[in-house]
C-alpha cells in the first residue's frame, strides 16, 4: 500500500482538485440512484392513478410537465457534474504522470555509466511507458471505482438497514465470504502481474535491440531466427496475459454465485417474512430492486483489485528509478573553476576496479596544459577507462585524477564536463541535423562558428548532402560512413572549444590524408586547449609531445616518438609493424 | 519520405477509412468460431439471467398469497440454478475473449515483427528507432479489448437494439418513433464531434510517439549529453514534449467526454417527451398500460445506445492505433527475393561488377560505370576517402540495396535472381560499429553459427585472438554483456564481432573497418591466424591502417564514383599517384 501513500505525495498540487474529484465520485454513485427516483415517481404520481381513473386532467399534464423538467434539469446537472468529475480525474492524473516522467527524465540524466550497464534501454522504455500508464490507469479509473464502489455499498446497507435490520443481516452475512475470496485472489494475482510485467519488459528488450541491430540482423541473414526468438517472447508474454487473466476466472464462479445468491435471499427470506406479515409489499419490491446496487460493487470489487495489483507492480518498477542514485554526483562542497580551466591533468597513483577485475594499477601521469598526449595499448588495457575518469565518466577506486591541481571529484560536475571536450570511440550521433549535431554543446552557435568547427574536422562532404548542413542524419548517424559519423563527433568536441580535448580513436576511420589534415587543424586551435588522443595508428601518435603506452592497467612506457621508436618496447613493435616490418628487421623507413 | 526527427509528427494522408477495422477483420475472422460461440454464449447467458426477475414475480403473485414455502423454496432453487448457468456460459466467454483479444495482439505483433524483419536499412535509417518500437509494443497492446471484447459488446448491443426497437413498435408505433427521434439527433452530435475526435486521438498517438522517441534516444546517448552538459536543454526538450502529450491527451478527452454526456442528455430529453406525448394524446387509441410498458423499453433502448457511443470512442482510438500499425505493415519491401528467386548453391567466391550504377536517392549517383572482376580466393582491398563509396561496394555485394543499373555477378549468378537467405548466409560481413546483443558472449558469437558447438565458438575466438581476454573475465564465457557491450572495450566487442563473422563459415568475407579499434600487434595475430582460414575465400577488405592493407592480392583507390586505381601495394607504389600519396602520409616525416 505505500505505493499509493508514494503517488499520493507525488501529487502534491493536485490534493484539493484530487480530493474533489473524489467527493465528486461519491456524489456521483448516490446520485445515479437519483433517475430511478424521479422515474418511479412519475409512474406512482402521473400515470398508476391514471389507470384507475383513465382520464387525463390538466393538473396531471402539468405535475407531468414538472416532473420532466425535473429530471431533464436532474440529469442536465448530474451528466455536467459527472463530465467535470472526469475531467478533474484527467487533469490530475496527467499532471501526475506529466511531473512524474519529467523528474524521472531529470533522474536519467543524473545516472551514471553502471546504471546503464545494468538496466536495458527496452527495461526503461517498459517503465517510462507501460508503467507509467498503469499509475494513470490507477489514479484515473481503479481508485474512482473503488470509491463509487464504497459509496454504493454503503448507501445499500445503510438503506436495508433502516428498512428492515433482520433481512439486511441475512443479506450481509454473505459479503464477508465473497471479501475473503476477493483479497485470496489478490494475493495469487499479485505474482503473476510481477512476471507479466517482466515479459512485457523482455518483449520490449528484444523488439528494441532487434530495431538496434537491424544491420548485424541482415548482414546474417538472421531474419528467421530473430522472428522465431522474437515469437518466443510475444507468445511469453501473451501467456502470461492469458494465465494473469484467466485466474480471475478461476475465482469468479465462486465470487458470482455468491454475490448473485443474494438475490436467492431476497426471493427466500423476502418471501418467507413476506408470508409472515413482517414486511410489506412495498420493502420488498425496495430490497429486490435495490440488490444489484450491493451486488455490483462485490462483483467488481475482484476486478479493481486486479487492476490495483498490477498498479502495485508497476509503480515499484518506477519507485525504483525515481530513486535511484548515481555514485557521480557534485558533492556539496564542490567549487566551480575560476575562469577557463588551464588543462592541466593528474592521474596520481590511479587504480580502478570494474566488474571485479582491476582495470588500472597505479596509473601516475602528469600531462601540462596544453600538452598533446596520445595513449596507446593492446585491446581492453585501460586506455578508455583512463580517459573516462577525467570527465567522471567513473570514479577512481584509488588514487586521485586531478584537473589544475584539483582532484576532479571536488569539481561541480556540470563545469567540469563543460571545460572538456570528448570524442568518444562508440560515435553516437542524434537524429538531429549535421548543424545540430555539431551545435550540441552549445545550441545557440551561430552557423558560421558551426561551418568554422566542421571545416577544423573536415566535415565538408555535408555541404554536399541533400540539404548541407540541415539534412536530418539518422539515428546514431547511420546512413553516414564511419569516418564521416567521426568527424562529425570531433567538430562536435571541438565546438565546445574545451580546455581538453579528449579524442578516444576518433580517426580510426578516417582516410589518412584527411587525419593529416586533421592534425594540422588540431595543431592550430585558436583557443588553449590540453589534447589527449587515445589512437592505434602511428601515424596519429607521432607528433604527440608525450607518448604514454598502456599494457595491462599499467603504464609501461612514456616518451615522445624519437625516443619511444628508439626504446625497446610496445611502441617500437607496433611502429615497424605498421610500417610493414618485423620487429627486429633494421632497415628503417623514416 | 524524408528523414524523421523525434519532434517531426508523422501525419497521415489517408482519410479514415472502415478499412483499417475490416482489415483488422481479417485477425479477428481467424478466431471465427470462438467470437461466434462467444456471442452465441452472451446470449444465452443473458437470456437465462432474465429468468430470475420471472420467479421473483411468480413468488410474489402465487407463493407469497398461498403461504407456500416449498414453492419458495424450490423458486429460490431454480433461481439459483438460472443465475449459475448464466453464468458458466459468461465465464465460457469470458474465456474465449482472454484468448482471442491475446491472439489477436499476439498475430498482429508477429506479423509487423516479420515484415520489420524485410524492411531495408533505409526504412531504420530514417526514422528514430523509438517510435518503430512504441508501434510494436504500445500500439499493439492498446488495440487488443477493442478487437476481442469490444467487436461481441458492440455486435450485442446492436442486437439488444434491434430487440428493443421490435418490442417498442410492436407496443406503439407513434410513441416509437418519439424514442427514436434522439438518433439523428445523436447522429448530428457525432457527426459535429467525430473530426474533431479523430484528429485528437491521432495527435495522441503522435505526441506520444516523438516522446517515446526522444526519450529512447535520449536514453541510448546518454553518456554524449553528460559529457556535453546538455541535460537542462534536453530536459526542456522533453518537457515541451511531455506537455504536448499531456495537452493532446486532454484534448481527447474533453471531446470524447461529450458523447456519453449528449447520449445521457438526449435519451433523457425523448423520454420525457414521449411521456409527455403519451399523455396528450391518452385516448382509445392509447392504452396507459402501453405508456407503461413503453417507458420502461425506452430507458433499456438508450442503455445500449450509451454502450455504443463508448464502444465507439473505444473504436475511434484503436483505429489510430490500427493506422500506424498497417501503415506500417505497408511500408514497401525495396529488397526482396525477385518473383521465382533460385537458390543460390554453394559459391567459390568469384564477383563480377558489370556496368554497375548505384544511387541512394535516385538523384546523384554514387558509382557509375563500375566494372570489377574478381576471382575465387582473392583478398580485395578497398582505399580512398572517406565517403567515396568503398562501403557501398560492398554493402552491394550482399543486396542491402538494389542496383540502379548493371548486373553484380557471383559465380556467374546475377544475385537479383537469387534469395536473399541464400546469398547473404555465404557472406560474412563485419561492420565498424559492431552490435552486441544482451545475453552471454557465447550466445553473441554463436549468432554467427546458430548450431555451432561450445568448442567452435572457442576455436573461432581463439583464431581473432578473443579467447584470451574472454577466459579472463570472471565467468568466461558465459558472462552476460549488453546491447552497449559496457563490459567490453571497442575493440573487445570488434574482436567478438570478429569471432562471430568468422564462425558463419562465409565464403566472401567483408572487413568494413573491422579492426579499427583493434590494437596493431593484435591485429598482426589475428592476421596470421586468419591465413589459413582464408585460404581458398573471397575477401573484400575495408581499412586505413596500411599494415592491415599492404599484403592485399589487389588494392582498389575508390574515387570519382568509380575505380581510380588498382594493383597490388607494389604496382600502385610505382604508379606514383593517388595510392602512394596515401602510403606516404603515413610513413613520411
Amino acid at each position: 500500500m505505500f505505493q499509493l501513500r508514494w503517488v499520493w505525495t507525488r501529487m502534491a498540487g493536485t490534493h484539493k482538485r484530487y480530493v474533489f474529484a473524489l467527493f465528486s465520485t461519491a456524489v456521483l454513485a448516490v446520485m445515479s440512484l437519483g433517475n430511478s427516483m424521479i422515474t418511479a415517481n412519475i409512474m406512482d404520481t402521473v400515470f398508476y392513478p391514471l389507470q384507475e381513473t383513465g382520464t387525463v386532467t390538466p393538473e396531471a399534464v402539468r405535475q407531468l410537465g414538472w416532473l420532466v423538467a425535473l429530471l431533464i434539469g436532474f440529469v442536465l446537472v448530474r451528466t455536467s457534474f459527472g463530465y467535470l468529475s472526469v475531467m478533474t480525474y484527467e487533469n490530475c492524473s496527467q499532471k501526475l504522470i506529466y511531473q512524474l516522467r519529467r523528474d524521472l527524465y531529470k533522474n536519467m540524466q543524473e545516472q551514471d555509466q553502471a546504471f546503464y550497464g545494468q538496466y536495458r534501454t527496452g527495461d526503461l522504455m517498459t517503465r517510462l511507458t507501460g508503467d507509467m500508464d498503469m499509475i494513470r490507469h490507477a489514479v484515473n479509473w481503479v481508485i474512482r471505482q473503488l470509491i463509487s464502489c464504497t459509496v454504493m455499498f454503503f448507501t445499500a446497507i445503510i438503506t436495508f438497514f433502516v428498512a428492515d435490520w433482520q433481512m439486511a443481516l441475512t443479506m450481509l452475512a454473505i459479503t464477508p465470504f465473497i471479501f475473503a475470496l476477493t483479497l485470496m485472489f489478490s494475493k495469487r494475482v499479485h505474482p503473476l502481474y510481477v512476471d507479466l510485467r517482466e515479459k512485457l519488459s523482455s518483449l520490449n528488450t528484444a523488439a528494441q535491440e532487434n530495431i538496434s541491430g537491424n544491420r548485424v540482423v541482415k548482414a546474417f541473414a538472421r531474419e528467421d531466427y530473430e522472428i522465431a526468438r522474437f515469437d518466443e517472447k510475444n507468445r511469453e508474454y501473451k501467456e502470461a496475459n492469458k494465465t494473469a487473466s484467466l485466474l480471475w476466472l478461476k475465482f469468479c464462479p465462486y465470487v458470482e454465485t455468491l454475490s448473485q445468491s443474494l438475490s436467492v435471499v431476497v426471493l427466500l427470506v423476502g418471501g418467507a417474512f413476506l408470508i409472515s406479515g413482517r414486511i410489506t409489499i412495498g420493502t420488498f419490491a425496495m430490497f429486490n430492486g435495490l440488490t444489484w446496487t450491493l451486488v455490483d460493487p462485490m462483483r467488481m470489487l475482484g476486478m479493481h483489485l486486479n487492476d490495483l495489483q498490477r498498479f502495485f507492480a508497476s509503480s515499484n518498477k518506477i519507485i525504483e528509478l525515481y530513486y535511484a542514485k548515481s555514485t557521480i554526483t557534485t558533492r556539496p562542497d564542490a567549487v566551480k573553476p575560476k575562469g577557463r580551466v588551464k588543462g592541466e591533468v593528474k592521474f596520481q597513483d590511479v587504480s580502478l576496479k570494474l566488474h571485479g577485475t582491476e582495470v588500472l594499477k597505479h596509473v601516475n601521469l602528469d600531462i601540462h596544459p596544453g600538452e598533446t598526449v596520445a595513449v596507446m595499448g593492446p585491446t581492453g588495457s585501460g586506455k578508455t577507462s583512463l580517459v573516462n575518469m577525467i570527465p567522471r565518466f567513473t570514479d577512481a577506486s584509488s588514487g586521485k585524477v586531478l584537473v589544475d591541481g584539483t582532484p576532479v571529484r571536488m569539481y561541480d560536475l556540470k563545469s567540469l564536463r563543460s571545460s572538456i571536450g570528448i570524442a568518444t570511440q562508440d560515435v553516437f550521433l542524434f537524429s538531429d541535423s549535421v548543424d545540430g549535431n555539431i551545435a550540441y554543446g552549445d545550441s545557440k552557435m551561430p552557423e558560421e562558428e558551426v561551418k568554422r568547427f566542421a571545416k577544423m574536422a573536415d566535415v565538408d562532404f555535408a555541404e554536399k548532402l541533400a540539404e548541407g548542413f540541415d539534412t536530418v542524419i539518422g539515428e546514431r548517424g547511420t546512413g553516414l560512413s564511419g569516418g564521416q559519423k567521426q568527424r562529425i563527433a570531433l567538430a562536435r568536441a571541438l565546438a565546445v572549444r574545451p580546455s581538453i580535448l579528449i579524442l578516444d580513436d576518433t580517426t580510426s576511420a578516417v582516410d589518412l590524408e584527411t587525419e593529416k589534415y586533421i592534425q594540422e587543424q588540431l595543431a592550430n586551435l585558436d583557443f588553449p586547449c590540453t589534447k589527449i588522443i587515445v589512437a592505434q595508428r602511428i601515424s596519429t601518435t607521432k607528433r604527440a609531445d608525450k607518448i604514454v603506452i598502456l599494457e595491462d592497467g599499467r603504464v609501461t612506457q612514456v616518451g615522445t616518438h624519437q625516443e619511444l621508436s628508439q626504446a625497446p618496447g610496445y611502441y617500437r613493435e607496433v611502429f615497424l609493424l605498421q610500417n610493414g616490418q618485423e620487429a627486429g628487421s633494421e632497415r628503417q623507413v623514416v | 519520405m524524408a528523414r524523421n526527427r523525434f519532434d517531426v509528427d508523422e501525419n497521415l494522408e489517408t482519410p479514415f477509412s472502415i478499412k483499417h477495422l475490416l482489415r483488422a477483420g481479417t485477425y479477428i475472422g481467424r478466431h471465427k468460431k470462438k467470437m461466434i460461440l462467444s456471442l452465441v454464449f452472451s446470449a444465452i447467458s443473458a437470456a437465462v439471467g432474465l429468468i430470475g426477475p420471472l420467479l421473483v414475480q411468480r413468488g410474489i403473485n402465487v407463493s407469497v398469497p398461498n403461504k407456500d414455502y416449498r414453492e419458495l423454496a424450490i423458486l429460490a432453487a431454480c433461481m439459483l440454478a438460472s443465475i449459475i448457468i448464466s453464468l458458466l456460459f459468461a465465464i465460457a466467454r469470458s474465456r474465449y475473449m482472454i484468448q482471442v483479444g491475446q491472439e489477436i495482439i499476439y498475430d498482429i505483433r508477429k506479423d509487423l515483427f516479420q515484415h520489420l524483419q524485410k524492411l531495408p536499412f533505409q526504412f531504420y535509417d530514417d526514422r528514430p528507432h523509438g517510435k518503430i518500437l512504441t508501434r510494436v509494443i504500445n500500439y499493439v497492446n492498446s488495440v487488443s479489448d477493442a478487437l476481442s471484447n469490444g467487436i461481441i459488446n458492440f455486435v450485442l448491443e446492436i442486437f439488444n437494439l434491434i430487440l428493443i426497437a421490435i418490442f417498442m413498435l410492436i407496443c406503439d408505433v407513434k410513441l416509437s418513433l418519439v424514442v427514436m427521434a434522439g438518433i439523428p439527433l445523436l447522429l448530428v452530435v457525432i457527426f459535429l464531434v467525430k473530426p474533431a475526435q479523430r484528429r485528437a486521438w491521432q495527435d495522441v498517438s503522435n505526441k506520444s510517439s516523438n516522446l517515446n522517441a526522444y526519450l529512447h534516444e535520449s536514453l541510448d546517448g546518454m553518456k554524449i549529453t553528460q559529457a556535453f552538459t546538455r541535460e537542462e536543454e534536453n530536459g526542456e526538450i522533453y518537457d515541451r514534449l511531455n506537455q504536448n502529450c499531456r495537452r493532446t491527451w486532454m484534448k481527447a478527452q474533453y471531446t470524447s467526454n461529450l458523447i456519453w454526456v449528449s447520449v445521457e442528455n438526449i435519451s433523457t430529453w425523448v423520454v420525457g417527451a414521449m411521456y409527455l406525448v403519451g399523455l396528450c394524446t391518452l385516448g382509445p387509441s392509447m392504452q396507459i398500460g402501453t405508456i407503461i410498458a413503453l417507458a420502461s423499453y425506452a430507458w433499456r433502448f438508450w442503455q445500449p445506445m450509451l454502450s455504443l457511443s463508448n464502444l465507439y470512442n473505444t473504436f475511434i482510438n484503436a483505429v489510430a492505433y490500427l493506422e500506424r500499425i498497417f501503415e506500417m505493415m505497408d511500408e514497401p519491401i525495396t529488397v526482396d527475393d525477385a518473383p521465382g528467386a533460385t537458390e543460390l548453391p554453394p559459391i567459390t567466391g568469384g564477383v563480377e561488377f558489370r556496368n554497375v550504377v548505384f544511387s541512394y536517392d535516385g538523384s546523384v549517383n554514387v558509382l557509375e560505370n563500375f566494372n570489377l572482376n574478381i576471382t575465387p580466393g582473392e583478398s580485395v582491398a578497398l582505399v580512398g576517402p572517406t565517403g567515396a563509396g568503398k562501403t557501398t561496394v560492398v554493402n552491394l555485394l550482399s543486396r542491402f540495396y538494389n542496383l540502379t543499373g548493371g548486373q553484380l555477378l557471383l559465380d556467374g549468378h546475377d544475385i537479383a535472381g537469387v534469395t536473399l537467405h541464400s546469398l547473404r548466409s555465404q557472406m560474412g560481413i563485419m561492420l565498424q560499429d559492431s552490435f552486441i546483443f544482451s545475453g552471454t558472449i557465447m550466445d553473441n558469437i554463436r549468432y554467427g553459427r546458430l548450431d555451432a558447438t561450445d568448442e567452435e565458438v572457442i576455436a573461432a575466438a581463439k583464431t581473432v585472438c578473443a579467447h584470451e581476454f574472454i577466459s579472463q573475465m570472471e565467468q568466461g564465457y558465459q558472462t552476460q554483456v549488453n546491447e552497449r557491450g559496457s563490459r567490453l572495450s571497442q575493440g573487445q566487442k570488434q574482436l567478438v564481432a570478429f569471432a562471430r563473422t568468422l564462425l558463419s563459415d562465409p565464403k566472401i568475407l567483408v572487413l568494413d573497418e573491422a579492426t579499427s579499434s583493434i590494437d596493431a600487434k593484435t591485429e598482426k595475430l589475428v592476421q596470421q591466424g586468419l591465413q589459413a582460414l582464408l585460404k581458398g575465400r573471397t575477401s573484400f577488405i575495408i581499412a586505413h591502417r596500411l599494415s592491415t592493407i599492404k599484403n592485399c592480392d589487389r588494392i582498389l583507390y575508390i574515387a570519382d564514383k568509380g575505380i581510380g586505381e588498382m594493383g597490388t601495394h607494389q604496382e600502385l607504389l610505382e604508379k606514383r599517384g593517388k595510392y602512394y600519396h596515401l602510403y606516404t602520409a603515413q610513413v613520411e616525416d
